[in-house]
């Protein structure tokens, strides 16, 4: 199968890059944000100019995706920057290694598991997890976490939110290790 | 991610094709979740979108005239129902608005109406998109969005017949089972005028090449308005409404409207100068040799070429960039709505890469185009079909 999709694929000799902290964020937002509802290899395929791709990104926003004015503008960039008109079409990705410089990516494994908060964890939840599994964390297009086992097997819920299961994408990128814990505390407090 | 990576370190191309892979996986990874059929359909077509699962059909599989049900593309807003919403046994179609009485039938009610048969091409409106200049936004489809299939199911007049449609009912609502993960996005709700909707061939198909129809083409029943875009035919059908005017809704009133004038590249179009896509226009696909292949001696170059309500009348052939054109012979049946297959055998003047071109002309005239007229859509591609061969000897 085809999947030539990368988040980050073909990049462009744009002299307009945003800086790199800018673009990790950027591919966080297409993750936590975009990929709820689509694989960012749709995102990806597509060449648009600026004026399209915010016409595109306020489109979404208008139909549920959780995106602020300024996380607007931060894909916007990204995107023009990356996926505009003049960057061929996409080949089966054979990125040289040397294309991209070796970034570090803080995981949240390196940075422990903390206590959770319940109260924050709601508010995590609702932002980022219940578009798929529902309103109480009762079930969606996503199984239903309230009661789950998986809340009691610690290292199959972390393995599972930072690097996906089955049809959920990976939230490494995007939650960083309190936000996950508090999220499982307050799944933990639903009875 | 971080499994690959040494020591908290990843790079970042890895990093990004990790994160690209927990997506693509999750389309596999659907199956886990409901029984869709995507994880063996990914192997047999090209996927265009891991999820909803978007994938268009290799050229090669043209060869066959009926479009195999495993290599047949796929296409859907938001991919299959969950599997609650479209069990045969509680399953209904629900058939309301302006009738004289408002019906729900289950596919058992279903299977006491006339069952009819018809082979017609289907094909995704956004099919070619990728071939636009200026680009066009969505899907980025080549060759592969159409497919043709044997499709067994109910007149769709017949079902409307007995409830009664009211003289004032202008369009039919068609609406699926399946929803959006965000309740705040528009559902898909399409809607076809009335004489489409009681044409003869117009039927609810729960059958596509002899078997009951596949979770990801529309199961347990599906519209077939025969040489209409694929966007008429809805798939999971639900709820059918008779009213006066079109569907409301984003899918109807913005998305899938062509402008009713030639429009430039960029230019502001009036919703009023845009018209619903509707039928299929003249268009053909040159299935072998293969794009990029090599031969030697003899060729004979084969294909499919098809049309919307009409029939193919002639296919012809150019090595020479659409300089000279050489008639293809019409192979196979000429059966309406199904698409025609034609061959032509030709020789290399000497070796070296030759672009083989085909173009098609249907019996109301109209002959595909060397580019389609641009729109801001990319719908209805229908350029002249390009493969490049290597002959050897």
């Amino acid at each position: 199968m085809i999947c030539g999709c990368s988040v980050g694929a073909p990049s462009s000799t744009a002299t307009n890059e945003p800086p790199a902290s800018a673009n990790l964020r950027a591919e966080g937002l297409l993750l936590s944000r975009c990929a709820v509802c689509h694989s960012t290899d749709l995102v990806t395929q597509q060449r648009l100019d600026r004026g399209r791709w915010e016409a595109t990104i306020d489109k979404m926003a208008h139909w549920g995706a959780e995106v602020s004015k300024e996380e607007a503008v931060m894909l916007a960039d990204y995107l023009s920057a990356r996926y505009h008109p003049d960057v061929p079409d996409q080949e089966p990705a054979h990125e040289p290694e040397h294309a991209a410089e070796p970034l570090r990516v803080e995981t949240p494994a390196a940075a422990g598991r903390p206590p959770g908060e319940t109260a924050h964890g709601e508010v995590v939840y609702a932002h980022n997890c219940q578009a798929c599994h529902g309103s109480g964390a009762i079930g969606g297009v996503g199984p239903k976490l309230s009661g789950n086992p998986i809340l009691g097997d610690e290292d199959r819920f972390w393995e599972t939110v930072l690097h996906g299961r089955g049809a959920m994408p990976a939230w490494e990128a995007a939650l960083n290790a309190q936000e996950i814990a508090d999220v499982r505390a307050w799944l933990g407090s639903l009875k | 991610m971080g499994r690959d990576g040494r020591d908290g370190f990843v790079s970042r191309r890895r990093f990004i094709e990790l994160a690209a892979g927990g997506l693509a996986c999750a389309a596999a990874g659907l199956s886990i979740f409901r029984d869709s059929g995507e994880a063996e359909a990914a192997e047999k077509l090209i996927t265009k979108v891991s999820r909803p699962y978007d994938a268009e059909t290799p050229v090669e599989a043209f060869a066959s005239w009926i479009t195999p049900n495993d290599r047949f593309f796929v296409r859907s807003h938001f991919g299959p129902p969950p599997s609650d919403r479209i069990d045969p046994a509680s399953w209904r179609l629900s058939v309301k608005g302006l009738v004289a009485r408002e019906l729900s039938l289950s596919l058992s009610d279903l299977s006491r109406f006339e069952e009819v048969n018809v082979t017609a091409v289907v094909q995704c409106s956004g099919n070619g998109r990728a071939f636009y200049r200026p680009r066009a936004g969505g899907v980025q489809w080549r060759k592969g969005a159409v497919g043709n299939a044997r499709w067994t199911g109910v007149q769709l007049r017949d079902v409307l017949a007995k409830a009664g449609v009211q003289a004032k009912a202008k369009h039919l609502h068609l609406l699926g089972a399946d929803r959006p993960v965000l309740p705040s996005t528009p559902l898909f709700h399409r809607s076809i005028p009335l004489e489409k909707a009681l044409h003869p061939d117009t039927i609810l198909a729960y059958q596509m090449n002899g078997e009951p129809l596949p979770l990801l083409h529309g199961a347990p029943l599906r519209l077939i308005a025969p040489g209409w875009m694929a966007d008429a035919c809805v798939k999971w059908l639900t709820d059918l409404t008779l009213g006066e005017t079109e569907a409301p809704g984003y899918y109807m009133q913005t998305a899938y409207r062509y402008p009713a004038r030639p429009v430039q590249p960029g230019e502001q179009i009036k919703p009023a100068d845009l018209r619903p896509v509707e039928a299929m226009i003249v268009k053909s696909l040159i299935t072998s040799p293969h794009d990029g292949g090599t031969a030697n001696g003899e060729i004979v170059v084969q294909g499919v070429a098809w049309t919307g309500e009409g029939r193919i009348v002639s296919v012809e052939l150019s090595a020479d960039e659409g300089r000279t054109w050489s008639k293809a012979k019409l192979t196979g049946d000429d059966v309406p709505y199904a698409w025609r297959t034609w061959e032509h055998a030709w020789r290399a003047p000497r070796p070296g890469s030759y672009g083989l071109l085909c173009r098609a002309t249907d019996d109301r005239g109209h002959t595909q185009p060397e580019r389609s007229p641009w729109n801001p859509s990319g719908f209805l591609w229908n350029g002249w079909d390009r493969i490049t061969v290597d002959v050897t000897a």
